[in-house]
């Protein structure tokens, strides 16, 4: 079965890509060049393409297109020129770099954050106060076909014990945030089952950021796995070697530079 | 002149966050037109926003290189890397594929920019493993709990875990829809009435931060 | 024999970081090249994903949003792969769209490596309609005219009259929608700005970072589902039968969790070894 010819463009892709990954994880090391250069590349390639999107996305599709058809079909039209206002905004934004006039952004910020303020407003109160309050005080004891009953099954999140549990845990950590009223007490006993609360969603959180962590590590490992192979050239092993040989180069010249002075 | 630099935009805030906190109760066509229009134009002036950020990061880079400050070659590099990357992406018209196949910006984001960054946030991992193994001490009660709480959940979380000890991914499952939701949801709420409250002296003229400063503020 | 054991413990916990470092990058390649591939056992918050998807009606319109860039690709790209082709081979009509825009070349690669392994057409299957700015103020327009806060799509082709958005006017028209979240403007924003005004379904992708502060959405019902980090992208592959990217690297995230474990037991031992030695630092 004949191999899957992969294009010249991939392979070398793959060369770069794996050199500028070991640069970046030659800072496992220590601090040296070959990360700085990858680092500053990371940040000026991605300055690079958002501009370019930047440009393309707003400019040309939210803005020029919709002008240039607007006055093609309805010159007249007032409507046809509503682009324009935005567009004005957004160059009071851009006289922030010039101090004798910068003061006429202040418009633009007054437009984009009352709006910002006003829609929020109600929305936060909907989704993340209300309903919130709303699953916390949801009832504990149901009307079911053998009468009342109070779910006891701590499998079930929503069951009655589990309601209560989580009753005490959003009072007890609203509380322990309340530092205007002194923890002594009953206050204190409040305080203290809220710290144990928090300290035990912390350590769920701290075990999943260790997931996450080590998931991206594993994404990394299997693209400088999958670029091993001969049919990329061998491009991990061999940048290993070169990335390894450039810091112990390095590393000898740094502590020559050292040792002369 | 104070009028245009202070009490207008001050008005401005106030009747856009008034007007638009009040149009999520008015179903009426003429709100419903107004939230549209307005939400469009926020689009258009948030792109020139992110002029602004870029150029602020041209500035930093741009003064050191002529400051010669050390590392000023490597703000050489980051310049380079900008005015290829915006150069190879208005060549390529600003599309990553034409007719089906990659084009040279396309190629630039997959081979650099994706390992690039990918690799940077990687990296943690490292140190998080360092760090756990540094610092995560069972000092205190509390921090013993911290510590059984982690390592329940990063058992309970993994194939491993949950083939050698079934009980962890109960045990997580209960942690984290309740214990967990908890304490989060308790966080939502307090956050959230902070942020009300911001976004009503932000209306009401109390808090002025976003006007940038200066004596006339 | 305790000072040998309080020096052997004092030499370990300063050991240089370089060692831990080779242990995690050991830990993580050599499951990889030598796979031992235990069960997934599938969480309800996944498969509440999976169950609603499985169970609309064909040409049923699925919004997918790429809240993310190459820095969350491990964890949220398999999510993607996975989801879209549930959603394909169920015949739905999907629409993916991206608020960061970094992320939007990744977005488009992997929509159209699915589709073309699918056999599904652009513009009459699904549409990609890439980045805009505004986060909020985009999903209020596009709540309000879809036509309107996207004039075309990625590839530039106009967004009006494209068979796959036939009677799609705004968000309320969206049968199911799953944000795949990295951070802030994610899933929470799709829900305050979007779900709680225009009334459509939706579930949350994240990664394992922001994962935890998601319950409380789920508990409440304002998410009816929620894919968290690689284990939810591997929960999410066994169930709709294909394994990929996320099942093969549960080995090595298996190894990895135990070798964090380990250490942070024996950091513990050597560090209730110390505990006694008053005046020495630990």
């Amino acid at each position: 079965m004949p191999e899957q010819l992969i294009p010249t463009s991939a392979v070398l892709g793959a060369w770069v890509a794996t050199g500028l990954t070991l640069f970046i994880y030659s800072f496992l090391y220590k601090d040296n060049p070959l990360f700085k250069l990858g680092e500053h590349l990371y940040v000026g390639v991605s300055i690079g393409y958002s501009v370019v999107l930047v440009w393309y996305t707003v400019f040309f599709r939210l803005l020029w297109e919709p002008l240039k058809k607007g006055i093609a079909e309805h010159p007249a039209a007032l409507g046809t020129y509503e682009p324009v206002i935005p567009a004005l905004l957004g160059m009071l934004i851009l006289t922030q770099f010039f101090p004798k006039v910068s003061w006429l952004s202040r418009i633009a910020f007054a437009f984009i954050v009352g709006f910002g303020s006003g829609v929020a407003i109600p929305r936060t109160v909907s989704s993340y106060i209300l309903k919130q309050i709303e699953d916390t005080v949801t009832p504990l004891i149901t009307m079911g076909a053998n009468g009342l009953s109070m779910g006891l099954n701590l499998a079930l999140p929503q069951s009655g014990i589990n309601t209560i549990i989580l009753l005490i845990g959003v009072v007890s950590v609203l509380f322990y945030f309340f530092f205007s009223v002194e923890h002594t007490g009953p206050g204190m006993v409040t305080a203290r089952t809220g710290i144990y609360f928090l300290m035990i969603a912390f350590g769920a959180a701290f075990g999943y950021t260790v997931m996450s962590r080590m998931s991206l590590l594993i994404g990394r490992f299997r693209d400088l796995i999958t670029f091993a192979g001969a049919e990329y050239g061998y491009a991990t092993p061999v940048l290993l070697l070169v990335t390894v040989l450039s810091l112990a180069a390095w590393e000898f010249a740094t502590r020559r530079k050292a040792g002369g002075k | 002149m104070i009028f245009l630099k202070r009490q207008l935009p001050l008005a401005i805030t106030f009747v856009m966050g008034v007007v638009f906190a009040l149009q999520y109760y008015i179903p009426h066509p003429v709100s419903e037109e107004a939230i549209t229009k307005v939400s469009d134009w926020m689009k258009i002036i948030s792109g020139f926003a992110l002029v602004l950020g870029i150029a602020s990061v041209f500035h930093v880079h741009a003064v050191k290189i002529r400051r010669q400050a050390p590392g000023w070659g490597y703000s050489g590099v980051l310049f380079a890397a900008i005015v290829i990357t915006m150069g190879v992406g208005f060549w390529s018209g600003g599309e990553s594929k034409a007719d089906g196949a990659q084009t040279a910006f396309g190629w630039l984001y997959d081979y650099t920019m994706v390992p690039l960054q990918g690799t940077m946030f990687s990296i943690l991992a490292f140190f998080i493993a360092s760090a756990a193994y540094r610092a995560f001490r069972a000092r205190s009660p509390e921090a013993s709990v911290l510590l059984v709480s982690a390592v329940v959940v990063m058992m309970g979380r993994v194939p491993l875990g949950q083939f050698l000890a079934p009980w962890t991914w109960d045990v997580t499952q209960w942690l984290l829809n309740v214990l967990n939701s908890a304490v989060r949801r308790a966080i939502l709420i307090g956050v959230s009435m902070g942020s009300v409250g911001l976004s009503l002296k932000i209306i009401l003229g109390k808090e002025r931060s976003y006007l940038g400063g200066g004596k006339d503020q | 024999m305790k000072g040998a054991l309080k020096d052997f413990a004092r030499r370990m916990i300063a050991i240089d970081r370089r060692i831990i470092f080779l242990l995690i990058a050991a830990a993580t390649l050599l499951p990889l090249l030598n796979p031992f591939g235990l069960p997934i056992k599938v969480s309800p918050e996944v498969k509440a994903v999976y169950d609603y998807m499985d169970a609309l009606p064909e040409r049923s319109v699925f919004l997918l949003s790429f809240d993310f860039d190459p820095s969350s690709k491990p964890e949220l790209e398999p999510q993607a792969v996975a989801l879209l082709r549930h959603a394909f081979r169920k015949n739905l009509r999907v629409i993916a769209m991206t608020h960061w825009i970094t992320g939007t070349g990744l977005a488009d690669g992997v929509v159209a490596q699915v589709a073309a392994e699918t056999g599904k057409e652009r513009g009459k299957d699904y549409v990609f309609l890439g980045w805009a700015p505004g986060g909020y103020a985009l999903i209020i327009s596009m709540g309000q005219d879809l036509y309107k806060a996207f004039p075309s799509d990625y590839s530039k082709t106009p967004t009006l009259g494209m068979p796959v958005l036939e009677g799609v006017r705004n968000l309320r028209d969206v049968n199911y929608m799953v944000s795949l979240a990295a951070g802030g403007a994610g899933i929470e924003m799709w829900y305050v700005f979007g779900k709680d005004k225009y009334r459509f379904e939706m579930a949350g992708g994240a990664t394992g970072v922001i994962a935890p502060g998601l319950y409380p959405f789920l508990r409440s019902g304002q998410i009816n589902g929620l894919i968290g980090g690689l284990q939810g992208a591997a929960e999410y592959e066994t169930l709709i039968g294909r394994k990929g990217m996320a099942v093969a690297g549960m080995d090595a995230q298996s190894a990895t969790h135990f070798v964090i474990i380990v250490l942070v037991v024996l950091c513990n031992v050597f560090y209730f070894t110390l505990r006694g030695d008053k005046g020495k630092p630990v």
